[in-house]
């Protein structure tokens, strides 16, 4: 049995001499794979399908994260329901806090919504500012960009293949974002409301205004006094659009939207979070789509 | 490159100023996003001078001062026993009249268990550092305080101090972290309140496979005096857990653990235990939960061998982000001892039946209202049925970090 598993250890080495890389979500999974190419083995901890504040601990992540060569983070507080008891139990040296093999992304990013005092009275408030800064299209070549530079670091020997592969993603990244910034031009002005405040970073990117939330405060289910106050705002101010991520209920959303004559669009919080939203150019395009539509 | 687009950027603008059609509100519209996007350039320029060059510290949520949590634990309860009578309880075969300690929960009406300090901090480079301060009403007891080692090659992973062992699947739970007020009926009968919590070194070892595999021995005081108590450093505990997924949403975790020491008259004990959990997500807020577990105990007592063990299986089902509810059902399976002193009282089926529904407002707060209806206890030298109704609350305040699954 030891001989099997040894053995086995000794091939998977020989067959992948490529460094492997634990993302907590999927979007840092995929433009890690665009940077990394061939030379990386991508394992995406957090599925799209959950709550990304509350992936479940299992087990199995442990054994993901026991062979990390390097753990890329989103940050910003949203991990910390869940990542520290497993980095904590999954004895990799390589991936703990201050090693050089955890790469923090939320660092990079000029974070948006951060409160001037913090306290659970506000709710689930994160101290650093709004964690869900990756459904803006803009910031990906800076989070390109870190995960590059990282890559180069801990694999120097390749770092001429990081970078060519980063100036070609950047490039391609910015010829897609002229097309889809054109394309979202006419969205301006355009008011909405969400479930959560995951879409922040788009929709300042895009001059969307957000009127207001569903849940009375981050992480608090919604109540009737404040989805009454909602209601009021909304017809007020005539919003036509409520966005709806895929993990919270929907009853309230439909019970706003048959009150108000507005829409109830899906959007992906992450890659693959909804059908058709499988790589990063789909992704930005539904959510594109779904709220500008 | 944000050079490179802002240049194109102008380029552009002034490509659609020469159109004649295009009104000045378009072009105003294209300053305003040049004068935004020059904006944010500005904000993230500010914010990368301010970040340190270490990107990859984290999780510190006071620069240097440790994370400090205080967890309190209080409830309503109801019984149909009095308190005086409930104190004294016995469980045939395993805890005399008396001898039964009940730091949770002991009286109708009222009950502060405890406000705990729960600290924790990174040291340095290789040690973190974790306290785990309980105070009852009148006492101060250090529930754990133990460092690990974070820089160990291999998959190695280090625990010393006082801390709780990772034998079984409970053992290592921290009260407020249980899915029921009362503690598993056989945990309570064979290691008492705290389980096996002692002063002594853990070795624990992850396997680089891709099923987890862990592997882990201790070596305590053994200073547990329901089933050791001989205090020469004399407990060694061994365990291996393992869990696979089956698809997306279905994980098994399993283990089987041991615990070899000696009794306070240097004679052997040797608890054994198996448990499997059986965890579906059904949504983000959504799960249900089976969780079982089997001990089983051989001590040496004078000539003879006492062989005694029991099980507890429980259903959770979490309905939404909110509210769970579970059941419970406790059982002693085996009783072989000296039960001459309880001649004429009913010994067999010890066993008990627990509900709970629980409202979470908040993850860091909780609501629950057990039930339990105990058929394994000794009253005044009868067996009696017990009933009890209580509304715990439970609170986290401050930096508590997460559970682990």
């Amino acid at each position: 049995m030891k001989k099997i598993v040894l053995i086995t250890l000794v091939v998977t080495t020989a067959l992948f001499a490529s460094l492997r890389v634990d993302t907590t979500y999927s979007t840092l999974g995929a433009i890690t794979k665009r940077v990394g190419g061939d030379l990386v083995n991508v394992t995406v901890l957090g599925s799209s399908k959950y709550d990304p504040h509350f992936i479940v601990p299992k087990p199995s992540l442990l054994s993901k994260l026991r062979r990390a060569d390097l753990l890329i983070m989103n940050g910003g507080g949203i991990e910390l329901g869940w990542l520290p008891p497993l980095i904590q139990n999954a004895h990799n040296r390589n991936i703990q806090n201050g090693a050089k093999g955890l790469l923090d992304i939320s660092h990079f990013i000029p974070m948006i919504d951060k409160p001037s005092t913090v306290s659970r009275a506000f709710g689930d408030v994160h101290a650093e500012g709004n964690p869900h800064y990756t459904t803006d299209p803009h910031l990906v070549p800076i989070i390109a960009k870190a995960i590059a530079e990282k890559l180069m670091q801990l694999d120097s020997e390749n770092a001429d293949i990081y970078q060519k592969n980063l100036d070609a993603f950047t490039q391609k990244w910015q010829e897609y974002l002229k097309g889809y910034d054109a394309g979202l031009r006419s969205c301006r002005g355009k008011k909405v409301v969400q479930y959560h405040e995951l879409y922040n970073y788009f929709l300042k990117r895009y001059g969307v205004e957000s009127i207001g939330n569903i849940e009375p405060l981050p992480g608090i289910a919604p109540s009737s006094k404040h989805t009454l106050a909602l209601l009021m705002k909304m017809k007020k101010d005539g919003v036509k659009t409520i966005l709806q991520d895929i993990y919270h209920e929907k009853k309230t959303a439909k019970f706003i939207a048959a009150k108000t004559d507005a829409q109830v669009v899906v959007v992906p919080h992450d890659v693959g979070a909804v059908k058709g939203s499988e790589t990063l150019e789909k992704f930005y395009n539904t959510i594109a789509e779904k709220i500008c539509q | 490159m944000q050079k490179k687009l802002l240049l194109s950027l102008f380029a552009f603008s002034s490509l659609m100023a020469n159109s004649e059609t295009d009104a000045l509100k378009e072009q105003l519209q294209l300053q305003q996003e040049t004068t935004q996007k020059l904006l944010s350039q500005v904000e993230m320029l500010e914010a990368q001078q301010q970040s340190s060059a270490n990107t990859s510290a984290s999780f510190s949520q006071n620069a240097y001062l440790p994370d400090i949590a205080m967890i309190l634990n209080i409830s309503a309860l109801s019984r149909d026993v009095k308190n005086s009578e409930y104190e004294n309880y016995a469980i045939a075969g395993f805890i005399e009249s008396g001898d039964a300690e009940i730091p949770f929960n002991a009286k109708r009406s009222f009950n502060l268990n405890y406000a705990e300090f729960a600290i924790h901090s990174v040291v340095d480079p290789y040690f973190e550092a974790f306290a785990y301060l309980h105070m009852h009403p009148s006492e101060l007891e250090i529930d754990e305080a133990f460092v690990t080692t974070t820089s160990l090659p291999a998959g190695f992973r280090i625990k010393a101090g006082k801390f709780k062992s990772a034998f079984g699947r409970l053992n290592e739970k921290h009260q407020h972290s249980w899915s029921f007020d009362e503690q598993a009926l056989i945990y309570k009968s064979l290691f008492g309140p705290d389980a096996i919590s002692d002063a002594g070194v853990q070795l624990q070892w992850v396997a680089p496979t891709d099923t987890y595999i862990m592997a882990g021995v201790e070596t305590l005081q053994g200073s547990n005096e329901r089933s050791f108590g001989d205090e020469d450093p004399n407990l060694f505990v061994g365990y291996l857990k393992s869990s696979i997924d089956i698809g997306d949403n279905l994980s098994i975790l399993g283990g089987v653990s041991a615990a070899h020491g000696q009794t306070e008259k240097k004679q052997s004990s040797n608890v054994y235990g198996v448990d499997l959990t059986l965890r579906e997500q059904l949504g983000s807020y959504s799960s249900l939960v089976w969780q079982s577990e089997y001990l089983q105990r051989e001590k040496d007592v004078d000539t003879s061998t006492d062989s005694q063990g029991g099980l507890y299986t429980q259903l959770v089902y979490q309905f939404n982000k909110n509210h769970s509810v579970g059941i419970r059902y406790d059982r002693i399976t085996k009783n072989e001892t000296d039960l001459s002193a309880y001649a004429g009282v009913d010994t067999d089926n010890l066993e008990r039946y627990t509900g709970m529904l629980e409202y979470k407002p908040f993850p860091m707060s909780r609501l629950r209202l057990n039930y339990s209806h105990d058929r394994s206890k000794i009253i005044n030298g009868t067996r009696q049925d017990i009933n009890t109704v209580m509304i715990t609350l439970n609170i986290a305040a401050g930096a508590h970090g997460a559970h682990s699954y």
